[in-house]
């Protein structure tokens, strides 16, 4: 499958490769390895796992770990500008996969490679990292699961398809990946296959994401079909000749793609359903990896939409509007890995908006950012769970902040950081998305940006209020069996609130030159410089210093008027939670009741969707089966009933008696005779 | 009239219309080849009445009377005795009976 | 008394009268062939029906041919037929139905015949002599033996095939058929 890529170096030099051409060493080797260990892993562990029963977990883990240390090696050199990645990456041609066509310009020739600029770098810091802490987390979660060993295989798949997809530096490659992707999400969500819940979400994400899928693919072919390559460096130096609106067609279809894929509205009514997998699932795939694979391939694809202002603003409306949305669901669910995929969906949608808006590289500081206080949230909810044998109903919950003290402690500072208080990292990225945004110009982002932030912090604290505050609200048996997570389970989560609350700092200082805005400046510079972006100075006590003060602010209000309605015991800060506070106010007037019931009704989409595709398309395939089996069958059929009852009522004429026929020859003579003599004579 | 030879042949093309009647009619195999001998004779005459007002065909004509004559016979014999062979399978000598080659 | 030229009181020439009593006799007789009930009864119909075909023979000039006629078909054939009805008999009693269901339409079918004969005869241009003409025997044997010898002797072939293949067509399937 793979050749060498060692002996594939000197081939470089002539073909794919860094901007100097330049062979790449031991990179060569170490690049291909961080998917290839994975996938390794997977043949492994599904050709042999379930013979290992308990152990199963070793082969897996270790090389998720090993492709670990390899990504940290490549990262740190390709970030630090190090031969052979210097400002635009390095790439390694593998194979070519599809040689059909020998004429470089008008065949379709596709090659096999990976490239690693300092996008991919931060990606790869994200869903490495977290890949491999969830892995050992799954070491405990899954313990007493019998698909223990299948589980690990999957995961494995996954991480092999992740890594291609971040890595892959030819559209139709990245397509593949795009696909194995889905798959996996169907595999992992639908792992307990067994629970028609569990089977149902998994067959609606992956319809939905093929929806989105649809759109992509139509894109990669108007790639190709105007601009002749699938290679990825070159449609975005060559972007520019094509008429405005093809790129603004090519930008709008891709952005379908990702909007599939990364749960926007209207695609988004699979993301909480998905919550039927595991939790480390959730937190891999649906908070960490796969759904920020829509983010990326905009990022990745910045110079076509940067061409392209409409589409931007499509970008932008969509992703503001699901932030907006989502928030206003999340109020009223009660599951509590519900709140966290709608918040999700939210965080995301921040994210197409900072895309939309042109702040390439606050949506990325986002995406990593996320990444990490996402994964741990969602690694807490899986030990808060865990801990409360299976429920998941936040109304059973309560009071627990003394009975798990290491996830309450994470759950606390992964709920800061989401809510944007400063010195975590939240802060930084979502006040860099919101100050960008009202920079450019896009105040409508701004004011719904704003208010998205205020009920950020609300829900998330209306979580912890109801899952850690207050009293215990379920049966006194489990209360009593409450303990804390292993240690497998506990240290990813201590590993992720260290580093996420560092990441924030350590990413977005100095503020206005930040070192992410120095990572990705090569990336993003030229889309910058379309947009006209550039040369606007960081004026701390100026607009941005009042833009900050106004997000800490908005969270601040959110986050208390939270802890008024649900209650609070942290630091100095006492207060029982108020249910009836919370009825009152959700009852107040009819405009609130409305509103209530629409989020607890996640606004009616999947009723629409029903309706729509179930009750009015069921009525037109019946319809269209009416047709073929009445119209259609009944024409064949009837051709062939007419055909046979001529026969059989001609064959009356063979009476087998010699006479009959007699009379026929006279007739027939009579006749001819006849008409001669009739029409000769005439 | 008898020196017409229209009315020779008018009185040949009715004998012979009523041969077809009583061929396509008759129940019996018998009457069918009667039929079959009036319709042959029909032709004779026909044959007769050209030689005798045609200059060329005057001996002629009595040549191919006699040929035809001789054909009749022999044709007369094997019908007869088909039909007599039918007869002795099928006991009955009516053709409408005799429909083994219906469909 | 000298033979009057023509028929007294009516004025029509001796041969017409002939003509007429002889077709008259041949349409009669054909059309009891085609109608009696009972067959030996057509089979005589056809006898006579065959004589005044001869007699028509003599006017037209070929003596021979009547010879030929009285012999072969009356004295053979018709007889060969009544011997023929009388080994296919059945014991039943006369058949209900003379005529086949097919019998109107084969009527009709006769009539057009007839029709259509009669009138495509009179309007064609004959070429043909004022009256009649006579064939002695022996130019008719002349042309019998000289011209139409090959065709004399297939015939006589055809004659003895004939006879062969009636022998065994009519014989009895082995001794032991009941």
């Amino acid at each position: 499958m793979t050749m060498d890529p060692v002996l594939l170096a000197p081939l470089l030099a002539a073909a794919e490769g860094g901007a100097e051409g330049v062979s790449g060493g031991i990179y060569d080797t170490l690049i291909p390895l961080i998917p290839l260990l994975p996938m390794l892993g997977f043949l492994f562990t599904a050709a042999v796992g379930r013979r290992l029963g308990k152990r199963a977990h070793i082969v897996p883990v270790g090389l998720v770990i090993v492709s670990w240390l390899a990504a940290m090696v490549v990262v740190y050199a390709a970030l630090t500008g190090q031969a052979p990645f210097g400002e635009h990456g390095h790439g390694v041609t593998l194979w070519r996969w599809i040689p059909a066509g020998a004429d470089a310009s008008t065949g379709f020739n596709v090659d096999v490679g990976l490239l690693v600029d300092n996008l991919t770098a931060c990606l790869l810091i994200v869903v490495t990292t977290i890949g491999m802490l969830v892995h050992v987390y799954s070491i405990g979660y899954m313990a007493h699961d019998p698909g223990y060993w299948r589980f690990f295989a999957y995961l494995n798949l996954f991480m092999f398809s992740m890594l291609l997809l971040v890595m892959a530096d030819n559209w139709l490659v990245v397509f593949v990946a795009w696909e194995l992707v889905g798959l996996c999400s169907y595999l992992l969500i639908g792992f307990w296959y067994r629970k028609r819940s569990a089977a149902l979400a998994a067959k609606k994400a992956f319809l939905v994401n093929r929806v989105g899928d649809v759109g992509f693919a139509l894109g990669i072919m108007a790639i190709f079909v105007s601009l002749g390559t699938l290679d990825m460096r070159e449609t975005f130096t060559r972007i520019g000749e094509l008429p405005a609106a093809t790129i603004t067609l090519i930008a709008l279809l891709l952005f379908c793609g990702a909007v599939g894929k990364s749960a926007q509205f209207p695609l988004h009514v699979w993301l909480p359903d998905a919550m039927e997998g595991p939790t480390p699932v959730s937190a891999l795939i649906h908070a960490a990896t796969m759904v920020n694979a829509g983010v990326y391939l905009v990022a990745r694809a910045n110079l076509i939409f940067s061409h392209a202002p409409e589409a931007m603003v499509v970008v932008a409306a969509i992703g503001i509007f699901t932030a907006i949305l989502a928030a206003s669901i999340a109020f009223t669910q009660t599951d509590i890995k519900r709140v966290l995929a709608y918040s999700t969906l939210s965080q995301l949608g921040y994210m197409f908006a900072a895309l939309g808006v042109g702040a390439y590289v606050a949506a990325i500081f986002h995406l990593m950012t996320h990444g990490f206080f996402k994964g741990l949230l969602f690694l807490g909810s899986g030990s808060v769970i865990h801990a409360v044998h299976e429920e998941q109903d936040m109304r059973q919950m309560g009071g627990l902040s003394t009975k798990i003290r290491w996830t309450y402690a994470t759950m606390l500072v992964g709920s800061l950081e989401i809510a944007g208080i400063p010195p975590l990292a939240g802060f930084f990225s979502k006040d860099e998305i919101l100050g960008e945004a009202f920079k450019f110009g896009m105040y409508w982002v701004w004011i719904i940006g704003v208010i998205v932030a205020i009920m950020t912090a609300f829900y998330m604290f209306r979580l912890m209020g109801m899952t850690f505050w207050g009293s215990f609200r379920g049966p006194k048996a489990i209360w009593d069996k409450i303990h804390e997570s292993p240690a497998v389970m506990v240290v990813p989560l201590v590993v992720l609130a260290v580093a996420s609350a560092l990441l924030g700092m350590f990413l977005g200082l100095p503020l206005g030159d930040s070192t992410i805005a120095h990572w990705l400046e090569p990336v993003f510079f030229e889309s910058e410089e379309l947009l006209g972006h550039t040369g606007a100075e960081y004026q701390l006590f100026g607009i941005d210093g009042v833009l900050i003060l106004v997000s800490v602010t908005v969270a601040v209000l959110g986050m208390v008027a939270a802890w008024w309605l649900f209650g609070i015991r942290w630091l100095v800060f006492r207060r029982n939670p108020q249910p009836e506070r919370v009825n009152a106010v959700a009852e107040a007037n009819a405009v609130t009741r409305f509103l209530y019931r629409a989020s607890l009704n996640k606004w009616w989409f999947d009723d629409l969707n029903h309706l729509l595709f179930i009750v009015i398309g069921g009525r037109v395939g019946a319809a269209c089966w009416w047709f073929d089996r009445v119209v259609i069958d009944g024409t064949v059929n009837g051709i062939g009933g007419a055909v046979s009852g001529a026969g059989r009522a001609l064959r009356q004429v063979q009476t087998g008696r010699v006479q009959n026929y007699a009379l026929g020859i006279a007739l027939g003579l009579l006749v001819m005779a006849g008409s001669y003599l009739i029409i000769v004579q005439r | 009239m008898s020196d017409s030879l229209v009315a020779y042949l008018i009185l040949a093309g009715v004998l012979f219309s009523i041969g077809t009647f009583g061929f396509l009619a008759r129940r019996n195999a018998i009457s069918m080849l009667m039929s079959i001998e009036l319709m042959v004779n029909s032709v004779n005459l026909a044959i007769i009445a050209f030689g005798a007002f045609t200059k060329e065909l005057q001996n002629d004509a009595s040549v191919i009377a006699l040929m035809v004559m001789a054909v009749a016979a022999a044709e007369a014999t094997v019908g007869l005795a088909i039909v007599i062979a039918i007869y002795r399978n099928r006991r009955t000598p009516l053709v409408d009976e005799y429909d083994a080659m219906r469909q | 008394m000298p033979i009057p030229d023509t028929v007294p009181l009516l004025g029509i020439a001796w041969d017409d009268v002939l003509f007429i009593v002889l077709a008259a006799i041949v349409i009669v007789a054909g059309v009891l062939v085609v109608t009696m009930r009972d067959i030996i009864r057509c089979g005589l119909a056809m006898m006579v029906c065959f004589g005044a075909l001869a007699g028509l023979y003599v006017m037209l000039g070929a003596p021979l041919v009547a010879a030929a006629q009285v012999i072969v078909y009356i004295g053979a054939i018709s007889v060969l037929i009544l011997f023929a009805i009388m080994l296919t008999q059945s014991k039943v009693a006369p058949v209900r139905l003379v005529f086949q269901t097919q019998a109107v339409p084969a009527a009709i079918a006769a009539v057009v015949l007839a029709i259509v004969i009669a009138l495509a005869v009179s309007a064609t241009e004959w070429p043909a002599v004022a009256t009649r003409l006579w064939s002695t025997t022996n130019d008719v044997a002349r042309v019998l033996f000289d011209d139409y010898l090959l065709a004399f002797e297939v015939v006589s072939v055809l004659l003895l095939a004939a006879v062969i293949g009636g022998i065994y067509l009519a014989k009895r399937e082995g001794s032991s058929d009941s």
